[in-house]
């Protein structure tokens, strides 16, 4: 597909999600959310990560700054415009702890960002216990469940549009190279380091807008919640289990990732994380490629069927 | 006297204790068919990290069509018309042989001007190339020989002003390196790129090039024609007699 039909496609999928507030229940409609919040965080995270190899735990991290940004600023600023700014805070963050430790690789890279949430997490619960002397946040005056809806299905709507542009584009190229082979990208004019710096930060927005949209969600904020790691893990396996190197498929894994998560929860609510935990194992062992590597042998099955049924 | 490409002055690589590459200094002219030989462990893969930036210099200068570039990231030498190719080739493996060229023609190449018209996209590199017909073929599944080729289109698509050749003969049968060796003289003669060519593969090398620049231990040892340069004792004895020059 064209990059001009993949976006168009996305928008026409966004505005019939769009619609599901007055078509569904209460309950569907917040699993709808978690799906869509997923879409959102994954596809952003392959942006960068699944293209360039550096595996960032970071995004707990900045989702949970832009929930701060809500936390902190509702009652102040509307909402809509919270959202952008708890991206743009999530994204100045990025750039300046990427300019500093994107030099570093594979495990450690990963282990840096993991240990930059729980700086973070730290960092406010510090502060707000100083300072505020308070340990968390009520949020009162919030939009309703449509409005959030909305809001974060427009977020990750600009989240897949945005990876469909960067794939097509010439900082696309860039990042491919960096994750095929770094060196070689450099010595064919790439300037990696601004180049990776800019992608995480890109990607680090729509973390950050995520959280600022979603915090209202809550009607108690506080660091150990919105700075779940659970939420970073949760977006690096369902890319993976997706196929981190594509688009579709982190966005095809968060709904299947999302319903199975519920679906188990209700049916096993005591085995449930063994559950997916032997789930993601299996995957990871048989499927490494993630679902997406599955779509050939897909399409092929259905070639094979189509001509079957022709002679038939 | 012909417009200098490249100078370097004076470059010292040191990685710890030990000296990799010992005060050599090398002028390239525009246009200019250069070889490096020399024995294993000589410094020949480190001197091209440095001019092309991928290592930086303890000391030494290195400038480049008169702008001095040294300590600057590879990049910039890239954009600068240093291009290079690898010992072992380092194409981008999941990418198609034709978007493997359009790299190059997408960072460092971009508004720098063509050898000439047949140049202006990856496809026409490819078909200079000879392998043209790969284009669509993902560049990880060419065979090793054609890889070598790819990345020598990769360098191109950086229009560059010096290529750098790192044993792109290595592991070719006769005939392959007889036509790689041709293909080289033609970027040299078609495009008026410069190419610094470093060959293990000395026999061939001598036959095509205009002047040899030898590596010992480091250090410099000897540059001048192939002949002036096969005829010198010390480059004998550094081969300790083989008698492949």
């Amino acid at each position: 597909m064209s990059p001009r039909r993949a976006i168009a496609a996305t928008l026409a999928a966004a505005a019939a999600v769009a619609t599901l507030p007055w078509l569904t229940s209460d309950f569907a409609l917040s699993l709808a959310l978690t799906c869509v919040m997923y879409a959102g965080l994954t596809v952003s995270w392959s942006m960068f990560s699944g293209v360039t190899n550096y595996l960032s735990l970071a995004t707990a991290a900045f989702f949970g700054i832009g929930a701060y940004v809500t936390a902190w600023g509702l009652g102040t600023l509307p909402y809509a415009l919270l959202v952008p700014t708890g991206g743009l805070v999530a994204a100045a963050f990025a750039a300046l702890f990427g300019a500093a430790v994107l030099h570093l690789r594979g495990a450690y890279f990963a282990v840096i960002t993991f240990g930059l949430g729980e700086l973070v997490r730290h960092a406010i619960t510090y502060f707000e216990k100083t300072y505020a002397h308070t340990v968390g946040r009520v949020i009162v005056d919030v939009p309703g469940s449509t409005a959030v809806f909305l809001t974060v299905l427009a977020v990750s709507a600009a989240a897949v549009v945005t990876a469909l542009a960067v794939r097509a584009s010439r900082f696309g190229l860039a990042l491919a190279g960096i994750g095929s082979d770094e060196a070689r990208a450099e010595t064919l004019g790439v300037g990696a380091r601004r180049t990776k710096v800019a992608g995480f930060a890109l990607s680090a927005f729509f973390a950050g807008a995520l959280g600022a949209a979603m915090a209202v969600r809550w009607t108690y904020i506080e660091p150990n919640s919105v700075f779940n790691p659970f939420i970073g893990f949760q977006t690096v396996l369902i890319s993976m289990v997706g196929g981190a190197a594509t688009i579709a498929g982190p966005l095809a894994a968060s709904v299947v990732f999302s319903l199975l998560t519920e679906f188990l929860r209700l049916q096993f609510p005591y085995l449930f994380l063994m559950l997916l935990g032997a789930l993601l194992i299996a995957l990871v062992l048989y499927l490494p490629g993630g679902l997406a590597s599955l779509a050939p042998a897909v399409r092929a099955w259905l070639a094979r069927r189509a001509a079957g049924d022709a002679r038939g | 006297m012909a417009e200098t490409v490249v100078a370097a002055t004076d470059v010292t690589v040191r990685f710890g204790g030990l000296v990799a590459v010992d005060h050599v200094s090398l002028e390239v002219a525009r246009g200019e068919l250069l070889g490096i030989i020399g024995p294993n462990g000589a410094g020949k893969t480190t001197f091209f990290h440095a001019l092309s930036g991928v290592v930086r210099p303890t000391s030494g200068r290195l400038v480049v069509a008169g702008d001095d570039l040294t300590g600057r990231p590879a990049h910039v030498f890239a954009r600068h018309g240093v291009a290079r190719t690898f010992q072992t080739p380092r194409v981008f493996r999941d990418m198609t042989a034709e978007a493997n060229v359009r790299f190059g023609l997408e960072f460092a190449g971009r508004g720098r001007p063509a050898g000439r018209d047949a140049f202006a996209d990856a496809r026409s590199i490819l078909d200079f190339l000879g392998i043209g017909a790969a284009a669509g073929v993902p560049a990880g599944e060419l065979t090793p020989a054609r890889q070598r080729l790819l990345e020598i289109g990769m360098a191109l698509g950086a229009r560059p002003r010096v290529l750098l050749l790192d044993e792109v003969a290595a592991g070719l049968t006769e005939a392959e390196v007889e036509s790689t060796a041709a293909l080289i003289r033609r970027v040299r003669d078609e495009l008026g790129i410069a190419v610094v060519w470093i060959e293990h593969a000395v026999r061939v090398l001598m036959r095509f090039v205009e002047r040899v620049v030898v590596l010992h231990q480091g250090r410099k040892l000897a540059d001048g024609t192939p002949g002036a340069v096969a005829a010198d004792r010390d480059v004998v004895e550094a081969y300790l007699g083989e008698a492949v020059i």
